[in-house]
Protein backbone atom coordinates (compact mmCIF):
# COMPACT_ATOMS: atom_id res chain seq x y z
CA UNK A 1 0.00 0.00 0.00
CA UNK A 2 1.36 3.41 -0.87
CA UNK A 3 1.69 6.33 1.50
CA UNK A 4 1.23 10.06 0.96
CA UNK A 5 5.00 10.47 0.90
CA UNK A 6 5.31 7.94 -1.95
CA UNK A 7 2.63 9.77 -3.86
CA UNK A 8 4.59 13.02 -3.85
CA UNK A 9 7.46 11.17 -5.54
CA UNK A 10 5.22 9.47 -8.10
CA UNK A 11 2.96 12.45 -8.84
CA UNK A 12 4.56 13.44 -12.16
CA UNK A 13 4.80 9.87 -13.41
CA UNK A 14 1.12 9.35 -12.54
CA UNK A 15 0.05 12.54 -14.32
CA UNK A 16 2.13 11.69 -17.40
CA UNK A 17 0.72 8.16 -17.53
CA UNK A 18 4.11 6.67 -16.93
CA UNK A 19 3.47 4.29 -14.04
CA UNK A 20 3.20 0.52 -14.27
CA UNK A 21 -0.36 -0.78 -14.10
CA UNK A 22 0.24 -2.10 -10.60
CA UNK A 23 1.51 1.25 -9.30
CA UNK A 24 -1.20 3.14 -11.11
CA UNK A 25 -3.87 1.06 -9.40
CA UNK A 26 -2.16 1.56 -6.04
CA UNK A 27 -2.12 5.34 -6.55
CA UNK A 28 -5.74 5.27 -7.72
CA UNK A 29 -6.90 3.50 -4.57
CA UNK A 30 -4.85 5.79 -2.36
CA UNK A 31 -6.47 8.80 -4.04
CA UNK A 32 -9.93 7.40 -3.38
CA UNK A 33 -9.35 7.54 0.36
CA UNK A 34 -6.97 10.52 0.65
CA UNK A 35 -8.27 14.00 -0.01
CA UNK A 36 -4.97 15.84 0.72
CA UNK A 37 -3.26 13.77 -1.98
CA UNK A 38 -6.10 14.44 -4.44
CA UNK A 39 -5.62 18.13 -3.79
CA UNK A 40 -1.85 17.80 -4.11
CA UNK A 41 -2.24 16.21 -7.55
CA UNK A 42 -4.66 18.95 -8.58
CA UNK A 43 -2.04 21.50 -7.53
CA UNK A 44 0.70 19.81 -9.56
CA UNK A 45 -1.58 19.71 -12.62
CA UNK A 46 -2.37 23.36 -12.09
CA UNK A 47 1.37 24.11 -11.75
CA UNK A 48 2.06 22.52 -15.13
CA UNK A 49 -0.69 24.55 -16.81
CA UNK A 50 0.30 27.78 -15.07
CA UNK A 51 3.95 27.47 -16.10
CA UNK A 52 2.89 26.75 -19.67
CA UNK A 53 0.82 29.92 -19.74
CA UNK A 54 3.55 31.90 -17.97
CA UNK A 55 6.29 30.90 -20.48
CA UNK A 56 9.25 31.91 -18.29
CA UNK A 57 12.37 32.78 -20.31
CA UNK A 58 16.02 31.87 -19.92
CA UNK A 59 18.11 34.23 -17.84
CA UNK A 60 19.99 36.97 -19.67
CA UNK A 61 17.97 36.84 -22.87
CA UNK A 62 19.73 39.41 -25.02
CA UNK A 63 19.03 41.43 -28.12
CA UNK A 64 18.82 39.02 -31.05
CA UNK A 65 18.81 41.71 -33.78
CA UNK A 66 22.52 41.29 -34.61
CA UNK A 67 21.97 37.52 -34.92
CA UNK A 68 19.00 38.02 -37.25
CA UNK A 69 21.12 40.33 -39.41
CA UNK A 70 24.05 37.92 -39.48
CA UNK A 71 21.86 34.93 -40.42
CA UNK A 72 20.11 36.87 -43.13
CA UNK A 73 23.44 37.83 -44.67
CA UNK A 74 24.21 34.13 -45.05
CA UNK A 75 21.49 33.80 -47.67
CA UNK A 76 23.17 36.45 -49.80
CA UNK A 77 19.72 37.77 -50.61
CA UNK A 78 18.41 40.91 -49.01
CA UNK A 79 15.37 42.80 -50.11
CA UNK B 1 3.03 43.30 -40.30
CA UNK B 2 4.32 40.90 -37.68
CA UNK B 3 4.25 37.28 -38.75
CA UNK B 4 2.88 34.58 -36.51
CA UNK B 5 4.28 31.07 -36.56
CA UNK B 6 0.88 29.46 -36.18
CA UNK B 7 -0.49 31.26 -39.21
CA UNK B 8 2.44 30.41 -41.38
CA UNK B 9 3.20 26.88 -42.50
CA UNK B 10 6.77 25.70 -42.28
CA UNK B 11 7.25 25.34 -46.04
CA UNK B 12 6.37 28.98 -46.57
CA UNK B 13 8.62 30.00 -43.70
CA UNK B 14 11.54 28.03 -45.13
CA UNK B 15 11.03 29.51 -48.61
CA UNK B 16 10.94 32.98 -47.08
CA UNK B 17 14.14 32.28 -45.15
CA UNK B 18 15.94 31.01 -48.23
CA UNK B 19 14.83 34.18 -50.00
CA UNK B 20 16.30 36.31 -47.23
CA UNK B 21 12.99 37.71 -45.96
CA UNK B 22 13.79 39.79 -42.89
CA UNK B 23 10.47 39.15 -41.12
CA UNK B 24 10.95 35.42 -41.52
CA UNK B 25 14.36 35.63 -39.82
CA UNK B 26 12.94 37.72 -37.00
CA UNK B 27 10.16 35.19 -36.56
CA UNK B 28 12.28 32.06 -36.48
CA UNK B 29 14.86 33.58 -34.11
CA UNK B 30 12.25 34.95 -31.71
CA UNK B 31 10.38 31.64 -31.74
CA UNK B 32 13.27 29.26 -31.13
CA UNK B 33 16.31 31.09 -29.79
CA UNK B 34 15.28 30.82 -26.14
CA UNK B 35 14.54 27.12 -26.48
CA UNK B 36 17.88 26.45 -28.19
CA UNK B 37 19.72 28.37 -25.48
CA UNK B 38 17.99 26.26 -22.85
CA UNK B 39 19.12 23.01 -24.51
CA UNK B 40 22.65 24.29 -25.04
CA UNK B 41 23.01 25.39 -21.41
CA UNK B 42 21.78 22.01 -20.22
CA UNK B 43 24.45 20.20 -22.23
CA UNK B 44 27.56 22.42 -22.22
CA UNK B 45 26.85 24.75 -19.33
CA UNK B 46 26.69 28.52 -19.20
CA UNK B 47 30.15 29.43 -20.48
CA UNK B 48 29.93 28.03 -24.01
CA UNK B 49 26.18 27.84 -24.44
CA UNK B 50 25.76 31.06 -26.34
CA UNK B 51 28.56 30.32 -28.79
CA UNK B 52 27.13 26.87 -29.46
CA UNK B 53 23.70 28.36 -30.21
CA UNK B 54 25.15 30.96 -32.59
CA UNK B 55 27.05 28.23 -34.45
CA UNK B 56 23.93 26.06 -34.54
CA UNK B 57 21.93 28.87 -36.13
CA UNK B 58 24.57 29.37 -38.80
CA UNK B 59 24.71 25.64 -39.61
CA UNK B 60 20.92 25.47 -39.68
CA UNK B 61 20.49 28.40 -42.05
CA UNK B 62 23.18 27.03 -44.36
CA UNK B 63 21.55 23.59 -44.34
CA UNK B 64 18.05 24.94 -44.79
CA UNK B 65 17.76 24.24 -48.54
CA UNK B 66 18.40 20.57 -47.70
CA UNK B 67 15.79 20.40 -44.92
CA UNK B 68 13.45 17.58 -45.88
CA UNK B 69 10.71 18.13 -43.36
CA UNK B 70 10.94 14.66 -41.85
CA UNK B 71 10.67 16.27 -38.44
CA UNK B 72 9.29 19.65 -37.47
CA UNK B 73 11.57 22.64 -37.92
CA UNK B 74 11.66 23.00 -34.13
CA UNK B 75 12.88 19.44 -33.53
CA UNK B 76 15.39 19.77 -36.37
CA UNK B 77 16.85 22.96 -34.87
CA UNK B 78 17.03 21.34 -31.43
CA UNK B 79 18.93 18.37 -32.83
CA UNK B 80 21.42 20.70 -34.50
CA UNK B 81 22.06 22.61 -31.29
CA UNK B 82 22.17 19.39 -29.29
CA UNK B 83 24.74 17.82 -31.64
CA UNK B 84 26.85 20.98 -31.53
CA UNK B 85 26.72 21.04 -27.75
CA UNK B 86 27.51 17.33 -27.44
CA UNK B 87 30.54 17.60 -29.70
CA UNK B 88 31.67 20.47 -27.52
CA UNK B 89 31.72 18.25 -24.48
CA UNK B 90 32.83 15.06 -26.25
CA UNK B 91 35.20 12.90 -24.25
CA UNK B 92 34.13 14.76 -21.17
CA UNK B 93 32.20 12.25 -19.16
CA UNK B 94 29.19 14.17 -18.02
CA UNK B 95 27.70 12.52 -14.99
CA UNK B 96 24.27 13.41 -13.74
CA UNK B 97 24.05 12.79 -10.06
CA UNK B 98 20.50 12.19 -8.95
CA UNK B 99 21.40 10.77 -5.58
CA UNK B 100 21.77 14.01 -3.70
CA UNK B 101 19.24 13.71 -0.90
CA UNK B 102 16.57 15.49 -2.89
CA UNK B 103 12.98 15.04 -1.76
CA UNK B 104 9.74 16.35 -3.26
CA UNK B 105 8.25 17.43 0.01
CA UNK B 106 10.02 17.96 3.30
CA UNK B 107 9.94 14.87 5.57
CA UNK B 108 8.47 16.81 8.48
CA UNK B 109 5.19 16.98 6.54
CA UNK B 110 4.68 13.24 7.15
CA UNK B 111 4.35 11.05 10.21
CA UNK B 112 6.66 8.08 10.70
CA UNK B 113 4.38 5.83 8.66
CA UNK B 114 4.56 8.21 5.69
CA UNK B 115 1.11 9.74 6.06
CA UNK B 116 0.56 13.45 5.74
CA UNK B 117 0.30 15.42 8.95
CA UNK B 118 -1.17 18.57 7.46
CA UNK B 119 -4.23 19.24 5.40
CA UNK B 120 -3.70 20.14 1.73
CA UNK B 121 -6.29 22.51 0.38
CA UNK B 122 -7.24 22.79 -3.25
CA UNK B 123 -5.91 25.96 -4.82
CA UNK B 124 -8.44 28.67 -5.26
CA UNK B 125 -8.78 30.51 -8.56
CA UNK B 126 -7.06 27.55 -10.08
CA UNK B 127 -7.13 28.60 -13.70
CA UNK B 128 -3.65 29.50 -14.90
CA UNK B 129 -4.88 32.78 -16.37
CA UNK B 130 -6.27 34.04 -13.07
CA UNK B 131 -3.17 32.89 -11.22
CA UNK B 132 -1.05 34.86 -13.64
CA UNK B 133 -3.11 38.03 -13.33
CA UNK B 134 -0.83 38.49 -10.33
CA UNK B 135 2.38 40.26 -11.51
CA UNK B 136 4.31 39.21 -8.44
CA UNK B 137 3.48 35.58 -9.09
CA UNK B 138 4.56 35.89 -12.71
CA UNK B 139 7.88 37.38 -11.56
CA UNK B 140 8.33 34.67 -8.92
CA UNK B 141 7.70 31.89 -11.45
CA UNK B 142 10.29 33.42 -13.77
CA UNK B 143 12.83 33.69 -10.97
CA UNK B 144 12.24 30.14 -9.72
CA UNK B 145 12.49 28.84 -13.28
CA UNK B 146 15.75 30.67 -13.93
CA UNK B 147 17.26 29.31 -10.72
CA UNK B 148 16.52 25.68 -11.61
CA UNK B 149 19.51 23.59 -12.70
CA UNK B 150 19.96 23.85 -16.49
CA UNK B 151 18.97 20.23 -17.19
CA UNK B 152 15.74 20.57 -15.23
CA UNK B 153 14.97 23.80 -17.05
CA UNK B 154 15.59 22.31 -20.48
CA UNK B 155 13.51 19.20 -19.71
CA UNK B 156 10.60 21.24 -18.40
CA UNK B 157 10.80 23.71 -21.29
CA UNK B 158 10.73 21.03 -23.96
CA UNK B 159 8.22 18.65 -22.37
CA UNK B 160 5.76 20.87 -20.48
CA UNK B 161 6.03 24.12 -22.39
CA UNK B 162 6.84 23.04 -25.96
CA UNK B 163 5.04 19.71 -25.95
CA UNK B 164 7.92 17.58 -27.27
CA UNK B 165 7.66 13.82 -26.74
CA UNK B 166 9.72 12.43 -23.86
CA UNK B 167 11.72 10.30 -26.31
CA UNK B 168 12.77 13.43 -28.23
CA UNK B 169 13.70 15.24 -25.03
CA UNK B 170 15.91 12.30 -24.04
CA UNK B 171 17.58 12.18 -27.47
CA UNK B 172 18.24 15.89 -27.52
CA UNK B 173 19.70 16.01 -24.01
CA UNK B 174 21.29 12.58 -24.24
CA UNK B 175 19.81 11.35 -20.98
CA UNK B 176 17.82 8.27 -20.03
CA UNK B 177 14.03 8.37 -19.74
CA UNK B 178 14.18 7.67 -16.03
CA UNK B 179 16.59 10.56 -15.49
CA UNK B 180 14.40 12.85 -17.57
CA UNK B 181 11.35 11.89 -15.49
CA UNK B 182 13.21 12.70 -12.28
CA UNK B 183 14.42 16.05 -13.64
CA UNK B 184 10.92 16.94 -14.80
CA UNK B 185 9.37 16.04 -11.46
CA UNK B 186 11.93 18.10 -9.54
CA UNK B 187 11.39 21.12 -11.75
CA UNK B 188 7.62 20.88 -11.37
CA UNK B 189 7.92 20.45 -7.61
CA UNK B 190 10.06 23.60 -7.23
CA UNK B 191 7.58 25.59 -9.29
CA UNK B 192 4.69 24.10 -7.32
CA UNK B 193 6.29 25.28 -4.08
CA UNK B 194 6.77 28.74 -5.57
CA UNK B 195 3.12 29.03 -6.65
CA UNK B 196 1.95 27.51 -3.36
CA UNK B 197 3.49 30.36 -1.33
CA UNK B 198 1.18 32.75 -3.21
CA UNK B 199 -1.84 30.60 -2.43
CA UNK B 200 -1.19 30.94 1.29
CA UNK B 201 -1.42 34.72 1.19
Amino acid sequence: MIKCKDLTEEASAYIDGNLSLRKRIAVYYHLLICRPCRNYLQQIRSTIKTVKVSQPKEKGAYDTCPLVKKLRELTGKQD
Amino acid sequence: MKLNLKELDEKTLITDLINGNEKAFELIVSSYHNLMLSVSRAIVGEAFADEVVQDAWISAIKALPKFEGRSSLKTWLLHIVSNGAKSRVRRENRMISLDDGWQSVSSDKFDNTGHRLDEILPWEEATPETLLANDQLQAAIEETFQNLPALQRATLTMYDMEGLKMEEVCNILDISASNARVLLHRARTCLHQCIDTFQDK
